[in-house]
């Protein structure tokens, strides 16, 4: 049995609300401290006894700068996990890491952007990461890279247009129960969905996700300490990250999978330590930069084949609270708001609590994968109690 | 010495391990890189071979023909990308290469592309360095009928 399985769990959770690009009021900076101090009063933990601090991608929000105005007593553990929106379970992989080998006791999982402040997001995110053979090419941004993938998954690999709509059905029909959405005023018909504008074919405007000004944490301790707290523990029964051979930064070279997310080995691995499979999952939170990307996870998570995904992906099949698998049930990265994923973590929490907006009935076992496609990536089993 | 144009305005960042791949393109020849040892078609290009452990790299010219492996049609000019603005909408497609052992290359689709899809035979042209390929020379490709 892996050590690692039920070792830890998150027992809060902090987010400020999700602001338009560009607009939030409070800096990068503050954003992360609001998300972190609302988690530790969520755990009903003080906020100065936080040692361990994880984050990912570009995350600019580091614990030196945070220390000072969360009064933290003791820094022990701080680390970055590589890459974009792929690295987002690979967090509760480090923080499980830090408990589980005494480096740390309470670990703050984290992600704050704001445009206003830092002038990162897409274009900075981006620098320094994208090839020569890309940019004379005309090719810059994730939505044209990921719409090759698209066009291979539905013009080779025949998965339909209707599945794409029905994740953007179900992430909207979410949201607009969600009163911390983004999008949960925004009209969405497939009509709508059929003729916004074209970014990069196969995708229009609303297969993409666009990135908000937010921030949010979680917080992870040890099985033991979580049973003393005062929220019902979510445990982390696996959340493995990496690639197989194949993957990397290959430049479109991606073999054998190509229009799928490159998840399938790390869902595997997933399956194997957590002792469950695809059919036990109650929720699913898929994270989603773009439509297809999103249903290509669900097919390396084996929930479906490529042959299947027209069949499976409908609206009645991906909502709360009786669909086969609800998926995305705040909203998601394209319903409720987007900071790299990051939100799909506290949604995954709720789920096991009860506490969603769109509860699952009695969900004890609540996945979140990471960004699909990313050249390494990783995924997450969360679990209550009687699944350990 | 040659002053090669892409490396007045060089792209920092990726691997950078494809400097030959655009000399030799700058100078009219279409060639990649295959393990002096293994003979594996090594591409993206890296420093090491990483199934056999070489670190000698023979640039073989191949023909630029091949098959559409998949694409994409922009029509949005993006921001590192805005010299293509007026092109909007163009279509990007990454050609799979049967003579380099599959090996693929992106190349911006020219003449009639309204039929384009997946699996249609392409032929690759040689284009000098410009404004909208950043300098770099490039390949486009054109359908074959
Ligand atoms: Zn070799």
């Amino acid at each position: 049995m892996s050590k690692f399985r039920g070792a830890a769990a998150v027992v809060g959770i902090g987010q400020t609300p999700y602001y338009k690009r560009g607009t939030s009021p409070d800096p990068e900076l503050k954003l992360a401290l609001r998300a972190i101090t609302a988690a530790a009063e969520d755990a009903g933990i003080d906020v100065r006894d936080i040692d361990g601090f994880v984050s990912y991608a570009s995350e600019r929000s580091d614990p030196a700068k945070l220390m000072p105005a969360l009064g933290t007593r003791n820094l022990r553990f701080a680390s970055l996990a590589w890459f974009h929106g792929g690295a987002l379970p690979a967090t509760l992989n480090l923080a499980t890491g830090a408990i589980l080998s005494g480096q740390a006791e309470i670990v703050a999982v984290y992600r704050s952007m704001a445009e206003s402040s830092s002038q990162r997001l897409r274009v900075v995110v981006a620098q320094n990461d994208t090839s020569s053979q890309y940019l004379v090419n005309g090719l810059e941004s994730p939505a044209q890279i990921l719409a090759l993938r698209a066009q291979r998954l539905m013009e080779h690999d025949g998965v339909p247009r209707s599945a794409l709509w029905a994740t953007v059905q179900a992430s909207y029909h979410h949201a607009r129960n969600n009163p911390h959405a983004y999008g949960r005023n925004t009209e969405m018909t497939e009509e709508i969905y059929e003729n916004a504008r074209l970014i990069s074919e196969p995708y229009r405007l609303f297969d993409c996700s666009r990135e908000n000004d937010g921030a949010a944490c979680v917080l992870v301790v040890s099985a033991e300490r979580a049973r003393d707290l005062r929220q019902k523990p979510a445990y982390i029964l696996s959340a493995p990250m990496g690639t197989m051979e194949g993957g990397g930064a290959l430049e479109e070279n991606w073999r054998p999978y190509y229009g799928t997310a490159g998840h399938k080995e790390l869902a595997a691995r997933m399956w194997a330590e957590a002792g469950y499979g695809p059919q036990d999952v109650d929720v699913a939170q898929v994270y989603m930069n773009m439509t297809s990307m999103g249903i290509g996870s669900m097919i390396d998570h084996g929930f479906f084949t490529t042959e299947e995904a027209g069949d499976f992906c409908r609206f009645e099949n991906l909502i709360a609270p009786s669909g086969k698998l609800p998926i995305n049930t705040s909203g998601g990265d394209l319903g409720e708001g987007f900071i790299h994923g990051m939100g799909l973590i506290p949604e995954a929490v709720r789920q096991i609590r009860g506490t969603s907006v769109n509860q699952v009935p009695g969900a004890k076992l609540s996945l979140v994968t990471g960004g699909p496609g990313d050249i390494v990536s990783s995924t997450g089993l969360l679990g209550s109690e009687e699944t350990l | 010495m040659m002053a090669y144009s892409f490396l007045q305005h060089k792209i920092m960042g990726a691997i950078e391990a494809d400097d030959e791949y655009w000399r030799w393109l700058e100078e009219g020849e279409f060639r990649l890189p295959r393990c002096a040892s293994c003979q594996h078609w090594t591409w993206p290009a890296h420093f090491r071979c990483g199934r056999c452990g070489s670190w000698e790299f023979e640039w073989t010219a191949i023909a630029p023909e091949g098959r559409i492996f998949s694409w994409t049609r922009s029509w949005y000019a993006f921001d590192r990308v805005m010299e293509r603005k007026k092109d909007v909408p163009y279509i990007t497609i990454v050609t799979e290469l049967p003579a380099a052992g599959g090996a693929r290359v992106m190349g911006v689709l020219t003449g009639d592309t309204s039929n384009v899809r997946i699996g249609m035979a392409v032929r690759g042209t040689i284009q000098p360095p410009s404004a909208k390929t950043k300098f770099y020379p490039s390949v486009t490709w054109e359908i074959v009928r």
